[in-house]
């Protein structure tokens, strides 16, 4: 009897323990803006003042911008007339479309990032840097003009 | 062979044969159910507002000899605004009246006869009312719709152009907000003095023309960039579109549009020299550049330099007999073109006339300007059919005798009639005439 008391005894002394004090926090991440959520259209006007901006690296001029918009309006296929605008901008010897560094996989991944980020203004998810930096590696033809050409005709560049 | 089975066997051939559509000349599949008449419509909307006093009734003078006959050979130009016109060359052949149907007392009979709403009435086939928004497309399907929704497999963008004057509100005549119908029916749109000028090389003529090597890399590229892109951009409504591949021919014919125009030849490309070549008649050329390179099946262009009666009429005067010219020129152009010679129809109509009394403004001459306010006069207009022999009837005159004759809103049914496909229209969307009679 004394011993089935003093196991019980110790078996209450070690099973009950202090509650520990948990805190419970998150890490922090940066949120970045993917594509999903831009829905907004970009009118004549800010399509054509953010290619510019985008590839001469300043602000289009009023006067340019009215030109531009005209010609915009005098066609009625948008399509056309917005690839043969950024086809001239980027045909221009003042326009500052930085040439890809093809020395290393980590410079040809930065070009992408970095053009995705001047675009689309978000970082490009991992299968995104892979496939356009694959591409870049397996074909020195593809020039950061006809990158710069394919991103900017693409759908997303025209949202924001 | 058993008889129930020769049955089954000659019902499903015969379902087959039916059922299999057979490929016309043209390509398509499937025919409009009208005939037609022609392979080919061009409309121009003659050309800022004239009035019949000084077209079809000749008032000072033939101010049109190009497009019409003599009332009176003996009366010249009014001798008060002779010497403000500066002359075309005169006609030494047959007018234009001579090949075809002219309807004398044409109406615009409702709406507001300004520009815009007319054009719209003319290019939809429905009258507008007071509260026409001129910063919108219209609201009724234009000609272009029609065409292109109700002939089978759609028709291209290609096939079809608007080739306006001027910019603003034109711009939204190529398609309508019309359920159903819309940018993906609408016409190739091309103002000419916007694009082929030095603005428009400057914002387009320095592009460079990517290999088929380098198209094929941009399109694996931006294939995969709309591939993980939600939203489907369609131009936000605000664009017809083409095929790549006719994106590509119709870039190819722009720039060298630019090559042609830093040769100069469209500096004066019909030689009528002497400052003769205006904004009208650069107009009407670059519509004949675009009928020789695609043969369109429907092309609409328009004409407004006589609108320059609302300050002066002497000019306004002047101004009808180049419009005259260039309506002349558009038809042997048309007839010179292969494709489209003897197999197209031209129809033109002002888009309203003048009012009948002046506005107060006199020019050097002492005559007094023209406005458009809704009055009588500013709805009276003619309308020109033109055709080959056998098709159009030719040298025909209506309302000789001053009687009305036909409306603005009977251009859109006739035109669906032309390319036949006038029977596959909605009942009840259009409620103007085929102006049958112009046809045998």
């Amino acid at each position: 009897m004394r011993n089935i008391i003093l196991i019980c005894s110790m078996l209450i002394l070690f099973s009950c323990k202090k509650e520990k004090n948990v805190i419970y926090k998150l890490n922090d991440v940066i949120i970045e803006q993917n594509s999903a959520n831009k829905d907004h259209l970009k009118s004549t006007t800010e399509f054509i003042s953010i290619a510019y901006s985008d590839i001469f690296g300043t602000i289009i001029s009023i006067s340019k911008l009215s030109d531009l918009t005209q010609t915009y309006k005098a066609f009625g296929d948008k399509f056309l007339i917005e690839e043969m605008i950024i086809k001239n901008f980027l045909n221009e010897p003042t326009n500052l479309i930085p040439a890809i560094d093809t020395t290393s996989e980590t410079a040809i991944e930065n070009f992408v990032t970095d053009t995705y980020k001047k675009l689309y203004n978000r970082n490009p998810d991992e299968y995104e840097l892979w496939f356009v930096a694959d591409m870049i590696t397996k074909d020195n033809d593809l020039t950061a003009e006809l990158v710069y050409y394919s991103l900017m005709t693409s759908n997303e560049y025209r949202y924001y | 062979m058993k008889r129930r089975t020769f049955i089954k066997k000659v019902g499903f051939t015969t379902a087959a044969a039916i059922g299999v559509p057979y490929l016309l000349p043209s390509g398509r599949l499937f025919a409009a159910t009208g005939a037609r008449k022609a392979n080919h419509v061009v409309f121009c909307l003659f050309a800022g507002g004239v009035r019949n006093l000084e077209s079809v009734h000749q008032n000072d003078g033939n101010l049109m000899p190009y497009t019409l006959k003599d009332i009176d050979p003996t009366v010249g130009i009014s001798s008060d605004i002779f010497y403000g016109i500066n002359f075309v060359p005169p006609n030494t052949g047959i007018t234009l009246q001579e090949q075809g149907t002219l309807y004398k007392e044409f109406r615009m009979k409702y709406g507001p006869t300004g520009h815009y709403g007319a054009h719209a009435t003319a290019m939809t086939g429905v009258y507008t009312g007071e509260n026409l928004n001129i910063n919108a497309n219209p609201q009724y399907p234009t000609i272009f719709e029609l065409y292109r929704k109700h002939n089978s497999p759609s028709m291209s963008a290609k096939n079809t152009w608007w080739v306006s004057n001027s910019l603003g509100a034109y711009a939204h005549l190529n398609y309508s907000t019309y359920v159903g119908y819309g940018p993906d029916f609408g016409a190739n749109y091309i103002q000419p003095a916007s694009i082929i000028s030095q603005e428009g090389f400057d914002n387009l003529g320095n592009s460079r023309v990517y290999s088929t090597n380098e198209e094929e890399k941009i399109n694996t590229l931006r294939g995969f960039c709309d591939s993980h892109f939600s939203s489907q951009y369609n131009g936000a409504a605000n664009s017809i579109t083409n095929t790549e591949e006719d994106k590509k021919e119709i870039e190819s014919f722009i720039n060298q549009c630019f090559i042609d125009a830093a040769n100069g030849a469209f500096n004066d490309p019909w030689g009528v020299g002497g400052g003769l070549f205006n904004n009208d008649m650069r107009t009407v050329h670059f519509a004949e550049k675009i009928i020789q390179e695609y043969k369109p099946e429907l092309l609409v262009v328009n004409m407004q330099d006589i609108d320059i009666a609302h300050s002066n009429f002497t000019l306004y005067a002047n101004n009808i007999q180049k419009a005259d010219y260039a309506l002349a020129h558009l038809w042997d152009t048309i007839q010179n073109t292969p494709g489209m010679m003897n197999d197209t129809i031209l129809i033109a109509m002002p888009e309203h006339g003048r009012n009948q009394d002046g506005n107060g403004l006199y020019d050097n001459f002492g005559r007094e300007a023209l406005d458009h306010n809704n009055d009588e006069m500013s709805r009276e207009i003619f309308a020109l059919i033109l055709g080959p022999n056998g098709v159009v009837v030719q040298d025909q005159v209506f309302s000789e005798n001053g009687q009305e004759k036909g409306e603005s809103i009977d251009i859109v049914p006739t035109i669906a009639n032309i390319l036949g496909f006038d029977n596959d229209i909605p009942g009840g969307l259009l409620t103007g005439n085929v102006l049958s009679e112009s046809f045998y």
